[in-house]
């Protein structure tokens, strides 16, 4: 303590003990000229300014003396406003991409649940070769399946008699829970109704993830049982709803027109177990029965009981002092002896799922597994940029160091040690960095939400990025690593010189020195050239992606489509009821003036998923693996099917070929038809035609049901955007031999821009009930943009990031270049008086870009190469290497460097020789 | 032939307390003393002995104050303090197990 103070006081009384000090090193001087004359003594003393350093550091804090010392006088040299200008602003751009990418990877695949100690979290997985085709114990499934390299398909949902399995033979677990999420529910509070969409969690599930209620009290076990009429809503929503949360809880509201009761409200930041959902409320596991029910209900109780229907997603928190390890070894037998028992046959047998238990601190990994790659590129790509970012600040204080040589040299001789000015330089490129990172951290504050915006409308998921602490802190290091970095090979640089030879030289002349094949700074410029064309390279590619599936033939008339959905039984109408409510409301549309016409169909085209299931011709073999099922069904051999009525066709304009289209005679009742498409015809009679054949279409319940085909139509892209059409049929919705449809999409073909067909459609439709809200409004392009976002905002932000780095990296190369003709002014000039004419003057500097360039390109391409092997996973219709991609990029190469060298050497061109050589 | 020894790491702070005994002295009588003393076989160098001065000042071993030299003109004058006696010998005992542990393994090494 008392040195503390000592030290404080000296620190205080620094001017006086600075001159004391040279007072006593006088005198030590005198005292010893005395005997021996004055020059003996001052060459016996030495560097009296070394000295004086030395002594000083013993007074302690000298270090935040040195350093508030060097940041002043840094800031006096950044006062050159071009070149900090220059500086800070692609600092700026590399540290703010920096710290925008990782803040979403931040959000998907960093961040802990903000639970209570989410560190003791696991999650329940699966893991199976599974062979699509094969028969396996999975039977039917509600759910994702991700397929990861190598473990095959990993699956996060179970049977519930698994769940209820391990919660009773296993002991690892202080709370196992389960849950698994609603259907988009019609919620009525106050007369007012919107499409919402839910989380169904077992009784422990709150417990379990250690979540306080924010209002009123959160589900409990007692809470799960078939007929609980008990809802917790998430705080946005609460808040949204009914202004105060506080007020929230007790109030009844209705789901799907039953009346529910708001027990509680979750606190603000918890969102569920998944970084990628919003659930916006909690409801009891058996809440399905009612809000769910499939066939009156039964299916919905049956589902309990399924030992092969996959469906909960599970979490359990470890007891205290289990690990990860521990509990996959107790429960891994478990999950598997009871799976074992699950299997009927040996083809079951050979494949059974294997338990795989991995860290639940984060959540579900649905968001994960989707975006890592992508993400990773992402961060790659702005890493690359700030290296880039890195070379150009190097070079430019190279380039000032290199003017700086007499004022170091000067330093080093009074006495200064290389490491004090070492350190004095990177002050000065720490805190160019730091205003970089300061600009960096204000263009990441606008572009998150940007990106976020972008993000929002082509997925799915909800990604929470943004700027906290965590990220800033990682921006934060970031920029003083940066500094050191850049600051650190022209300081050492700078301060390797020899001493004399440099104080007599001449201010203008060439440092001389050992000739390397090419200086630091080349070297800098060609590693860009390097970099930027493997960015410019992998931005060509995503481009490339993007525009083939933006110009794939979607096989109907995409523009001028007006798409949306209702959902009446929802509100309360009965079934029998629906399609003569949804037939009245499709004929209101058509009397919209502009309105071409309508059609309602069970699915939109594009972005809904898809109904399928096995259809095949009278006679044919029912297929294996064709599960009843909606969503995706790769390589497994369902036909996709579409319920739609007799305008289909004529409004999303798919061409018929032969026979007719559906009619006003097919209707409940009357001889079963369906209409195909041409890969159905295709994939199951070679191409004969089928009209007037019959086929056999197993849907609810694999129940076969004959039908006539009635015609054939042309091919549509029905689910997703893929480079095959699907093989599909259609069936007439009033015939209701499909999936009974509750929920109505309708497709109005107007002229001209259909979103201005939106007002007249809410208020149709709010005449006909006000009850139902009209959900999923767009245009079919947008639909179809929001399918492939993820690709288009790949693409976008890779050119830009690819344009970033080649304009960083140009003008690294414009300065470098610069530079060099000024040094070389005198030598040019002489050439010039001996007669070398302008333009080869020109082309000697032009042939010094070119070198960099070739030698620049000799080492980015096999670079790019090889980097494009690794992003093969988000390519599409492209192959990595793509040699289109690679010309265009060396191409863009070429112009952006001639571009930037072309300035220097024009000025070269023009240089004087009379006064270049007076200069000298 | 150079009989000059350089100091070893550390003795440096010993001498100059050890010199400080005998009374206050400014920097360059310090040097000289011990210079004298050795037998011109340990020469200090100006380079360590002001930064050595100052350390053990920060340390609040030694003080310093501005006095008259002999010759009448002013300068910077070093004393021992409390804290600095104890220092002294708390150094100069294992300065003595120092010297005592080299002289066994020396002698040991010469009968083998």
């Amino acid at each position: 303590m008392n040195a503390i103070i000592r030290k404080f006081l000296w620190l205080c009384r620094r001017r006086r003990r600075e001159e004391e000090l040279a007072d006593e090193l006088a005198f030590h001087l005198e005292e010893e000229a005395e005997g021996r004359g004055y020059d003996a003594a001052r060459r016996d003393l030495g560097n009296i300014g070394l000295i004086k350093e030395d002594t000083r550091a013993m007074w302690g804090w000298i270090w935040i003396e040195q350093l508030l010392q060097d940041v002043r006088y840094a800031v006096t040299m950044l006062k050159n406003p071009a070149f900090t200008a220059l500086a800070a602003l692609s600092l700026a751009l590399g540290i703010g991409a920096n710290t925008a990418i990782y803040s979403f990877m931040d959000a998907v695949i960093m961040r802990w649940l903000p639970v209570r100690d989410p560190r003791s979290l696991a999650l329940l997985q699966w893991h199976s070769q599974i062979g699509r085709k094969a028969d396996s114990v999975v039977q039917g499934a509600s759910g994702h399946f991700d397929d990861d390299p190598k473990l095959g398909r990993v699956g996060g949902i179970f049977p519930y008699p698994a769940f209820e399995e391990l919660q009773k033979s296993t002991n690892v677990f202080s709370t196992l829970f389960a849950y698994h999420p609603s259907r988009k529910l019609t919620v009525m509070i106050g007369g007012e109704a919107e499409v919402a969409s839910g989380e169904y969690v077992s009784g422990d599930f709150f417990r379990g993830l250690g979540v306080a209620p924010e209002a009123g009290r959160l589900i409990a076990s007692d809470d799960d049982r078939a007929g609980t009429d008990v809802v917790v809503l998430s705080y946005g929503f609460a808040q949204r709803r009914f202004g105060d949360v506080a007020r929230a809880a007790g109030q009844k509201i209705f789901l799907n027109s039953l009346p529910f009761t708001v027990a509680g409200v979750t606190p603000p930041g918890f969102y569920g177990v998944d970084s990628g959902s919003a659930p916006e409320f909690y409801l009891p596991l058996r809440a399905d029965m009612a809000l769910d029910p499939r066939d009156g209900g039964e299916r919905s109780k049956a589902r309990y009981l399924d030992r092969h229907y996959y469906w909960m997603e599970m979490m359990g928190r470890l007891r205290p002092g289990v690990t990860l390890k521990e509990a996959q070894a107790q429960v891994g037998p478990v999950f598997e002896n009871w799976v074992a028992s699950t299997a009927e046959n040996d083809e079951q047998r050979a494949d059974l799922p294997k338990f795989l238990l991995s860290e639940g601190a984060r959540g579900g990994d649905r968001m994960r597994r989707n975006y890592e790659d992508a993400l990773v590129t992402l961060m790659t790509m702005v890493a690359l940029i700030l290296a880039i970012a890195c070379a150009n600040i190097a070079n430019l204080l190279l380039a000032r160091s290199t003017a700086r040589r007499r004022e170091i040299a000067v330093r080093l001789s009074i006495g200064a040690s290389r490491s004090r000015v070492i350190r004095q330089l990177l002050t000065e490129s720490v805190l160019l960095a730091s205003i970089g990172g300061a600009a960096g951290v204000v263009v990441a504050y606008w572009s998150v939400p940007v990106l976020r915006a972008m993000l929002a409308s082509g997925t799915s998921f909800t990604i929470r990025a943004e700027l906290n602490w965590h990220v800033l802190a990682v921006t934060g290091a970031l920029t003083i690593i940066t500094g050191v970095l850049f600051g650190l090979a022209p300081a050492l640089q700078a301060t390797r010189v020899d001493v004399m030879p440099v104080l007599k030289e001449s201010r203008t002349a060439e440092p001389r020195g050992r000739r390397a094949p090419f200086s630091l700074s080349q070297v800098l410029v060609i590693a860009q050239i390097a970099i930027s064309v493997v960015l410019v390279a992998a931005a060509g590619l995503f481009v490339r992606t993007l525009s083939k599936l933006q110009s794939l033939d979607v096989g109907f008339r995409r523009e001028n489509l007006l798409v949306f959905k209702l959902n009446a039984k929802q509100v309360g109408h009965r079934p029998g009821e629906l399609p003569a409510f949804y037939r009245a409301i499709e004929h209101r549309l058509s009397t919209i003036p502009g309105v071409v016409s309508v059609a309602e169909a069970d699915s939109a085209l594009i972005g809904d998923g898809a109904w399928g299931w096995a259809v095949v011709p009278l006679g044919h073999p029912k297929p294996e693996h064709a599960p009843t099922g909606h969503g995706s069904f790769d390589g497994w051999e369902n036909t996709h099917v579409l319920q739609a009525d007799s305008h289909f066709f004529s409004t999303v304009n798919v061409p018929l070929i032969a026979g007719r289209v559906f009619d006003e005679h097919d209707r409940a009742g009357s001889a079963p038809v369906a209409i195909v498409n041409e890969a159905w015809v295709k994939a199951n009679l070679a191409g004969q035609n089928p009209v007037g054949d019959r086929l056999v279409s197993f849907g609810m319940d694999d129940k076969p049901v004959e039908m006539e085909v009635v015609g054939v139509v042309k091919n549509a892209m029905y689910n997703r955007i893929e480079e095959n059409f699907p093989a599909t049929v259609y069936l007439p919705l009033d015939q209701n031999l499909g999936v009974p449809v509750e929920e109505m999409t309708f497709l109005l073909r107007t002229s001209g821009d259909p979103l201005k067909y939106a007002g007249s459609v809410r208020e149709i439709v709010h005449e006909a009930d006000a009850r139902v809200p009209v959900t999923n409004l767009a245009s079919q392009e947008q639909r179809i943009e929001q399918h492939i976002g993820d690709e288009i905002l790949f693409a976008r932000l890779s050119a830009g990031f690819a344009l970033l780095a080649l304009s960083i990296a140009c003008v690294g190369l414009y300065g470098t270049m610069s530079y060099m003709v000024a040094r070389r002014t005198g030598e040019i000039g002489i050439r010039m008086a001996l007669g070398v004419p302008r333009g080869r003057v020109m082309w000697m500097i032009m042939g010094q870009v070119a070198m960099l360039v070739a030698v620049g390109l000799a080492i980015g391409l096999p670079m790019t190469y090889a980097a494009s092997r690794l992003v093969g996973s988000l390519l599409y219709g492209v192959k990595p290497g793509d040699p289109a991609s690679m010309a265009t990029a060396v191409a863009t190469m070429l112009v952006a460097v001639i571009a930037a060298g072309y300035a220097p050497a024009r000025r070269a061109s023009r240089i004087d020789p009379v006064v270049a050589l007076r200069s000298e | 032939m150079n009989r000059k020894l350089d100091l070893l790491q550390g003795t440096l702070d010993l001498l100059i307390l050890r010199t400080l005994i005998a009374g206050p002295a400014h920097g360059h009588a310090i040097a000289k003393h011990i210079q004298r003393t050795s037998e011109e076989l340990l020469q200090v160098e100006t380079g360590s002995l002001y930064p050595a001065l100052h350390r053990l000042e920060a340390k609040g071993w030694i003080e310093a104050s501005w006095e008259l030299s002999d010759k009448g003109k002013r300068a910077r004058y070093y004393k021992l303090t409390r804290e600095g006696r104890k220092q002294l010998s708390s150094e100069r005992s294992k300065w003595d197990a120092f010297v005592r542990a080299m002289g066994l393994i020396l002698a040991a090494s010469e009968r083998s």
